[in-house]
């Protein structure tokens, strides 16, 4: 298991305030974050840019020492024992950077492999069975600098797993890849946890891969962990209120202020919107509607083309959670 | 022990047909490495024509007018390995750039041997200009030619060791800030000036002796010089030999504490992604 606790991270930089003065700023950019991966597990980190995602990643990956606060992993410290722990981690990012564009597939497989001492009658298994899983058996021996986004990013996702680690860490691994390439790769990530059990912590701009593929969810504001849980969870925790979609086959003028009178019965404030030939309904409210509604149509004997709950959507609740987060912080400060 | 060092061993080799792959890609790049110093080289020896060559030997009894051309040329023989490196530490600083540095961070592996291979790819390239400028001094002047065979063989080890600690040392300042990229400037172009491969340091003034004591590269092209021109034995080069020794512990120390600052102060303040 990887465990952080009260992780925290404060950047320190000298800015030149005038012709011989500098000035030392202090960023927080990631505070007292508590995260867990268990085995098998595929964990998201989402927050909108600069929320700390990166930093708290590359934390995680040795790359960052953190200001407070401790990662342990399998039970080994980060700081203390950090080459063990190099052994059982791995990251793979986003873009066509963190490759040796000049050496082919198998050559960038085969570099970081000795990098990580592994011998070579293992390598050499491994790497054709890497190559094999993504599917660039074929390309193996042409430079990278010819291969297609999608190839390199499939190139990357090996080269994440030439150590056969057991925590990987994915930033941003679909980022700028065509639906397609980047349904392909979702279903490599799947298989790395669900068959070969890997631990994985996913950070992406793309809610619905995270709403796929992830458990469990940590959404991070100015450095801070917000909210937590499964994605329908957090999406609903997001929803303060439930939304109601009605669908008409054609315009019943009548029916229009008996929905408005119903609905306002049961909460004064509810919101109702209509289109143009009022053939579609959507109510918005905290309290159930649902009820008084279906009876109204019962009553007017309405022929329905539609009627649902819509789901709430991940997306929405991160943004709605990240802008009351921002807002308790300006209260807090301007306070 | 031999567990450790097998997987140095490792480390250093893959480093190092790594870097020879992606750097001497095409084989244009051996002509080019060639041109420059050869022509650096020929405008040395014809700036020395005008001159009278008794007032520039600076009491240098080895040098005349007929070994002349192999003085200059033993010169920047050396300075080529030397060049290299600064070269090779220059490139490795694109690690930055393509992102790699991290993931070379993320791994359990040597960091030494990672320099140490980074530099030593290097080689690759020194070492076809060795032979070179080797065949070019065997064919101009052989009859100038007096040397014993273990002091060349030593002067040829210390060439090698000491430019690539030089090389390493490099690459461990590159690695300790991404800002060191103005150090292949002052060190490319000054290092053939007051390393003595134009002119011997002896006719130097004080000032410009005080600087050449900074570069490695002055001892070991003072003491192929006194190898190859003059036939000293390795007692007449043992304050050479016992500089050398020095110099290299240095390096070498420097070299680690730069790599360990260097990868504290990385991890500490994120700068390994920034360029």
């Amino acid at each position: 298991m990887l465990k952080a606790e009260q992780l925290s991270k404060t950047y320190e930089t000298k800015d030149w305030a005038g012709l011989f003065r500098r000035k030392q700023n202090r960023v927080e950019a990631v505070k007292n974050v508590n995260l867990e991966m268990h085995q098998g597990q595929i964990i998201g980190l989402l927050g909108i840019n600069g929320a700390g995602k990166t930093t708290t990643i590359k934390m995680l990956s040795t790359l960052l020492l953190p200001s407070t606060g401790c990662i342990t992993v399998d039970g080994l410290d980060i700081v203390k024992d950090v080459m063990a722990v190099k052994k059982r981690i791995n990251m793979i990012s986003g873009g066509e950077r963190m490759l040796y564009w000049r050496l082919t597939a198998r050559e960038n497989l085969w570099y970081f492999g000795q990098l990580y001492n592994i011998d070579n009658k293992t390598l050499e298994k491994r790497i054709n069975m890497l190559l094999e899983k993504v599917g660039l058996s074929d390309k193996q021996n042409i430079p990278v600098e010819r291969f297609s986004k999608g190839m390199k990013q499939r190139l990357q996702i090996a080269r994440g797993l030439i150590n056969d680690p057991s925590y990987i860490f994915m930033d941003e691994p679909t980022l700028g890849l065509d639906a397609v390439i980047a349904k392909e790769l979702r279903e490599h990530v799947k298989q790395m946890a669900y068959q070969q059990g890997k631990s994985i912590l996913l950070t992406s701009h793309y809610i619905q891969e995270v709403e796929e593929l992830c458990e469990y969810v940590y959404i991070l504001n100015q450095g801070e962990v917000i909210m937590k849980g499964t994605p329908k969870e957090l999406a609903l925790m997001g929803m303060e209120s439930k939304t109601l979609c009605i669908e008409l086959y054609s315009n019943h003028e009548l029916l229009h202020a008996s929905i408005l009178e119903a609905c306002h019965e049961v909460e004064k404030d509810c919101n109702i919107h209509w289109d143009a030939d009022n053939s579609r309904y959507t109510i918005c409210s905290r309290k159930d509607v649902s009820n008084v509604v279906t009876k109204v149509l019962l009553d007017k004997q309405v022929p329905l083309k539609g009627f649902y709950l819509q789901e709430p959507s991940l997306e929405d609740a991160i943004v709605k959670l990240s802008k009351n987060a921002s807002k308790n912080t300006s209260t807090e400060v301007s306070a | 022990m031999s567990g450790f060092l097998s997987c140095f061993l490792k480390v250093l080799s893959a480093e190092m047909k790594k870097q020879y792959r992606v750097y001497f890609f095409n084989k244009s790049i051996y002509l080019s490495l060639f041109l420059w110093p050869m022509l650096t080289f020929i405008t040395a020896y014809y700036n020395y024509k005008p001159f009278r060559l008794e007032l520039i030997a600076g009491g240098m009894g080895y040098i005349n007018e007929k070994n002349l051309i192999l003085f200059a040329l033993i010169g920047y023989l050396c300075m080529i390995f030397f060049e290299c490196f600064v070269q090779s530490a220059w490139m490795f600083s694109f690690e930055r750039i393509n992102g790699t540095l991290e993931l070379i961070y993320m791994t359990p592996a040597n960091r030494l041997a990672v320099i140490m291979g980074n530099a030593a790819a290097s080689l690759f390239g020194s070492i076809w200009l060795f032979i070179v400028f080797a065949c070019g001094i065997i064919i101009i002047n052989l009859t100038q030619l007096k040397f014993q065979l273990w002091s060349a063989l030593i002067g040829i080890i210390f060439l090698l060791v000491l430019s690539i600690l030089w090389g390493m040392f490099l690459n461990a300042l590159f690695l300790f800030s991404r800002d060191s990229g103005f150090l292949f400037t002052v060190l490319s172009g000054p290092m053939e000036i007051f390393s003595g491969i134009k002119i011997p340091t002896a006719v130097f003034p004080l000032w410009a002796k005080a600087i050449s004591v900074v570069f490695p590269l002055t001892y070991i092209a003072e003491m192929l010089r006194r190898i190859f021109l003059n036939g000293a034995n390795i007692y007449e080069l043992r304050g050479f030999i016992a500089a050398s020794i020095i110099i290299s512990i240095i390096l070498l120390a420097v070299t680690l504490l730069c790599l360990k600052l260097g990868e504290h102060h990385a991890k500490k303040t994120g700068n390994m992604a920034l360029f």
